[in-house]
């Protein structure tokens, strides 16, 4: 075999292989695919045992239950499998996320299907429940899997020791400020009680509770935000005094700290709330005082909300019958009352909820009854707006108050309402906008093609040449040809593809057909949008921060390393150990590491004397926690110094010794000067890496509290997966791309004044 | 450099203490991972009154789904990148180092500049072109990018490599009757160890721990990765810290693993490339 056949050979496998499909299968009998659950959640066997019996009644149907374990959470992935048009007959998707599938109009409306079906009986669900699943005409688009309302936790022994009977199901607000106020401890005065009467949990489901029972609102008549109304502004008030006015409210129940051990597991908070059912499965380890779930305490009027997942099936599918079918089988007696029975949730089947598969007899809480007794004045938030958008900027700017009360409650609640319109007006003006022709987006990416085969004729067209030059020029083309095929098609042709969308607003969920043309409304855009500027803000602090010190410690640690001497290659292991972790663990490692009480930082803080910070949870200090992050992650710089230090001719060393320099005159001009060129490179790919933090604060803080960890990276990625705005996320995608450009040339430029190549040797 | 005895104690004991800053998160790590569920956060670090629980790994990977086919799948991608990358950018390198061609030093500008390009601006159009491909959901998007086009960093350091190997070797073997392919094939890339070792690390750590693009591509539960599997276990409020860190230090032990075994190799490649760039 000659060397090119050779080589032909090995590209044609290696091409093979990754074109393969992993997943490629063909069957004759009828599959439904169906993506609900994780498996590796507690109920999958009766999801399988539900499949097995709907093909037993079902002959010649095969239902394929696509597992989401691993996915980042099943909900986004039914986002991607659609947006990947790949098949689904049944899944299930979050109650919050149904109006922006709804307006995307991949939900096949299930009405006829219900009206066709004599065996269908809607008292059968909670009128409340079903309420959450109906579309703006009343149709009916799904059936619930369980849904919890949000209730309030309360330690039964701490309010016994301090002198509490229960409170009675119809407690108020006073009742709540006053047993809050009698518990709340702080012995040795430091400001941060040993006792809390409340944890309080603050995401927007948790939050709205407290604006309808002061007979407020999230949206007014006329489809506009609610919040800047008094009894919303009240409600927020009340909140940020239970937490800075009265002093009686623990924030540990943020987004960083909701999967640890918070005060209330630790028996160091009267109360935790408003919160779903989800917790008495955290709970039940609490062995150290009874604990029981209550009704929300009310004011003017009692109110609470829900959360739900429910199944339902996508426009897409070509078999919705059957998939509906297996629709009311999930929905049926059997998978629910196992739900029930595992402690998923409530379920929504009222003989379920209602049967001792959910009232549970023994164990806590003892009072699952209160999940049931609150439905009455339980509503879901209002379903005909895309609310994830809403919800984050809601969230954000709430904080401001109550988290953090550094703003007045009426402050921030008018601005939440304005940053909601804002977005309600965008959303209903986009629809006007006018679609983008067809054949913009291929062209776009066919144009990477043409500069890579312009490129080419250029350098083959010029002049005659002698035979041997032919023949290496064509040589020297089969060598490049990979390269240049991806050049074409992974980096030119979507480069232009990027730049296209950022003048058009597209929804990943639908073909591009969808898209639609803003012009240079994205761009201006960037100029109003306070969340971007803060994500600029926040990314160019940290950047500014972190290169530096980066670059000082790898050549900190390079230079005690640097000679050779027992245990100097452990020591260089281990100081590049960190760096081979990937950045998924780094944010789940971290997350553990930085708790506020019981992380291993602050252990070490608390034993040298000192009060750690709350490092995720106050704005102060979530940039510097990011910061230390990075600096343990400086293997690769080090490294790159430590070769560098190799290079630097010892003689040099000598003769400025012999001439008298100190130790620091000889780092400052033997040293530093020899390592100009990769300071340089640190500092640039430093910088690059900076600008593109995502994986941790998507892992560790969702950019909580506040905006203040919403890096440019992290911001970019909701725009465009989360929030489905695909044509902003491609402008913003640009703006990180000018920006490192920018200041890649900006320590490029200034590099030619510190950086001296020595000799010419290139 | 004279330094005296306990000058030399205080440098030694600096440096442990530096080491043991850097590996102690780690060993936090495999410490909680031991820990019965939900106890970890009340105890300290080395408290074992129950006696360590190796019953967490087992569980962890129960959790995780089916590790066994992510593992395979996480070890399969590593290694087509490997040899995808280690080809493609090795034959670029030698084209731009060795080969006489016009237009040879625009188009190295390009490579250059396309190490500025940072993936965030690639990914949604890169997923509109496979989703058009029909390749969503195959380990295609996650391999044909950087393997052919996405590695100009590689392409870099082979080409610096090249071009400090004497000319006469190549031009011994052509009169040999080696061709243009066979000069590179048998000459020049087995002179290459240091620079296809640290090629071959690095992509093998970018691609074990790669999280944005599995995300994004991969769908059905048998194509799964292991940064995956583990970025679903955080998002389970069921969720045991014990549990979680039985998982990382599964999908970790293989880098470390790696890394110990290659670590010369690596670092001789840092230096030589460091040295050339």
């Amino acid at each position: 075999m000659t060397a090119r056949a050779r080589a032909l050979c090995l590209a044609a496998v290696f091409g093979c292989a990754a074109a393969v499909p992993a997943t490629a299968q063909e069957n004759e009998e009828v599959e439904l695919q169906v993506l609900v659950h994780e498996s590796w959640f507690a109920g999958y066997p009766f999801l399988l045992e539900t499949a097995r019996d709907f093909e037993a009644a079902h002959p010649g149907v095969r239902v394929r239950v696509i597992s989401s374990a691993g996915a980042a959470g099943s909900v986004d992935k039914v986002k991607f499998m659609l947006a990947g048009k790949l098949p689904l007959d049944v899944i299930w998707i979050d109650v919050t996320e149904f109006a922006a599938f709804l307006q995307e109009d991949v939900l096949l409306d299930l009405q006829p299907w219900f009206d066709a079906d004599p065996d269908w009986r809607p008292a059968d669900y909670f009128a409340q429940v079903l309420a959450g699943m109906r579309g703006a005409d009343g149709h009916l688009y799904g059936l619930p899997s369980t849904f919890t309302p949000y209730v309030m936790y309360a330690n039964l022994s701490l309010l016994h020791a301090e002198g509490f009977a229960r409170p009675p199901p119809d407690w108020t607000w006073n009742d709540l400020l006053r047993i809050c106020r009698a518990v709340t401890r702080d012995a040795d005065g430091d400001g941060r009680p040993e006792q809390y009467g409340i944890s309080l949990t603050q995401w927007l489901q948790a939050l709205v509770p407290w604006i309808w029972q002061n007979g407020g609102r999230l949206l007014d008549e006329h489809g506009r935000s609610a919040l800047a109304e008094p009894a919303a502004v009240e409600a927020v008030d009340f909140l940020a005094g239970l937490l800075h006015r009265e002093k009686v409210a623990s924030d540990d129940a943020t987004f960083a700290n909701q999967l640890q051990f918070g005060l209330f597991q630790a028996g160091r908070a009267a109360f935790y709330g408003p919160v779903g059912y989800w917790e008495t499965y955290r709970f039940q380890a609490i062995e150290d005082f009874e604990w029981d779930v209550l009704p929300l305490p009310r004011n003017k009027v009692a109110a609470t909300s829900m959360a739900m997942r429910f199944y339902c099936v996508p426009r897409a599918s070509e078999r919705p019958q059957l998939a509906y079918e297996f629709v009311r089988a999930l929905a049926a007696d059997s998978m629910q009352r196992g739900l029930a029975q595992i402690g998923n949730g409530v379920p929504g089947l009222i003989r379920a909820a209602e049967s001792e598969d959910f009232l549970k007899p023994v164990g806590a809480p003892e009072s699952e009854q209160v999940f049931l007794d609150v439905l009455e004045h339980a509503r879901f938030l209002p379903i005909h707006v895309n609310w994830r958008e809403i919800e984050q900027v809601t969230k954000a700017t709430l904080e401001d108050a109550i988290l953090l009360g550094r703003v007045p409650a009426a402050e921030a609640c008018a601005e939440a309402a304005r940053l909601t319109d804002e977005i309600l007006a965008r959303d209903t003006s986009m629809r006007a906008r006018p679609a983008v022709p067809a054949w913009a987006f291929p062209a776009a990416q066919l144009s990477g093609l043409a500069v890579v085969l312009l490129l080419v004729f250029r350098g083959l067209r010029r002049g005659a040449r002698p035979r041997l030059a032919v023949r290496e020029e064509r040589a020297a083309w089969m060598f490049l040809a990979p390269w240049a095929a991806g050049l074409a098609l992974f980096l030119l042709g979507p480069a232009a593809v990027a730049a296209l969308l950022s003048f058009t607003e597209w929804s990943p969920v639908r073909d591009l057909g969808g898209a639609r043309w803003m012009g240079f409304g994205q761009w201006q855009r960037l100029a109003e949008d306070g969340t971007f500027h803060d994500a600029l803000r926040v990314t160019a602090v940290y950047a500014l921060a972190a290169v530096p010190l980066q670059t000082a410690l790898a050549l900190g640690l390079a230079l005690l390393v640097r000679r050779s001497f027992r245990g100097s290659g452990t020591l260089r292991t281990l100081f590049y150990l960190p760096t081979i972790v990937s950045p998924v663990v780094l944010g789940v490692l971290w997350r553990w590491l930085l708790t506020e009480d019981g992380g291993m930082v602050n252990r070490a803080l608390a034993a040298a004397g000192v009060q750690g910070p709350d490092w995720l949870g106050a704005p102060a200090w979530v940039l510097p926690a990011f910061v230390l992050m990075g600096l343990w992650t400086i293997g690769a710089q080090m490294l790159v110094f430590l070769a560098g230090l190799q290079t630097v001719e010892p003689s040099l060393y000598e003769a400025a010794r012999v001439d008298g320099a100190s130790a620091w005159a000889r780092f400052r001009h033997v040293t530093l000067p020899a390592l100009g060129p990769l300071l340089l490179f640190n500092l640039v790919v430093g910088t690059i890496a900076a600008f593109q933090v995502f994986a941790q604060p998507l892992v560790m803080t969702q950019g909580g509290p506040g905006n203040e960890s919403r890096f440019l990276a992290l911001y970019m990625w909701e725009q465009g997966f989360r929030f489905l705005r695909m044509g902003y996320a491609s402008t913003l995608a640009w703006v990180l791309f000018a920006v490192v450009f920018a200041l890649t040339l900006v320590i490029l430029r200034s590099s030619r004044r510190w950086v001296h190549y020595a000799g010419a040797g290139r | 450099m004279k330094s005296s005895r306990s000058a030399r104690l205080l440098h030694g004991l600096l440096l442990a203490a530096l080491g043991l800053t850097f590996l102690l998160p780690l060993v936090w790590m495999v410490a909680t991972s031991l820990q019965p569920e939900g106890k970890a956060l009340g105890r300290g670090l080395f408290e074992f009154p129950d006696g360590p629980q190796w019953g967490n790994y087992p569980l962890a990977v129960e959790q995780m789904g089916s590790f066994g086919r992510q593992f395979f799948n996480t070890a399969l991608l590593t290694v087509l990148s490997i040899a995808g990358q280690l080809f493609c950018c090795s034959l670029a390198g030698y084209a731009f180092a060795r080969l006489r061609f016009r237009g040879r030093d625009g188009l190295f500008l390009l490579v250059l500049a396309t190490m500025m390009l940072p993936p965030q601006v690639l990914a949604i159009p890169q997923f509109l072109l496979f989703r058009q491909l029909g390749l969503i959901d195959t380990f295609a998007p996650l391999l044909l990018p950087t393997v052919l086009g996405g590695a100009p960093f590689f392409i870099f350091l082979f080409r610096q490599y090249f071009l400090s190997l004497p000319r006469e070797l190549d031009e011994a073997a052509r009169m040999d009757g080696c061709g243009f392919f066979g000069t590179y094939w048998r000459v020049a890339l087995p002179l290459a160890g240091p620079v296809v070792g640290s090629v071959a690390i690095f992509t093998f750590l970018a691609t074990w721990n790669d999280f944005w693009a599995p995300l994004i591509y991969l769908n059905s539960e048998e194509n799964q990765t292991l940064t995956l599997a583990l970025a679903s276990f955080q998002q389970s409020y069921r969720l045991a810290v014990e549990w979680l860190m039985a998982g990382t230090s599964l999908v970790l032990a293989p880098c470390v693993l790696v890394y110990f075994v290659f670590q010369r190799v690596f670092v001789r490649g840092v230096r030589l490339s460091a040295a050339k760039g």
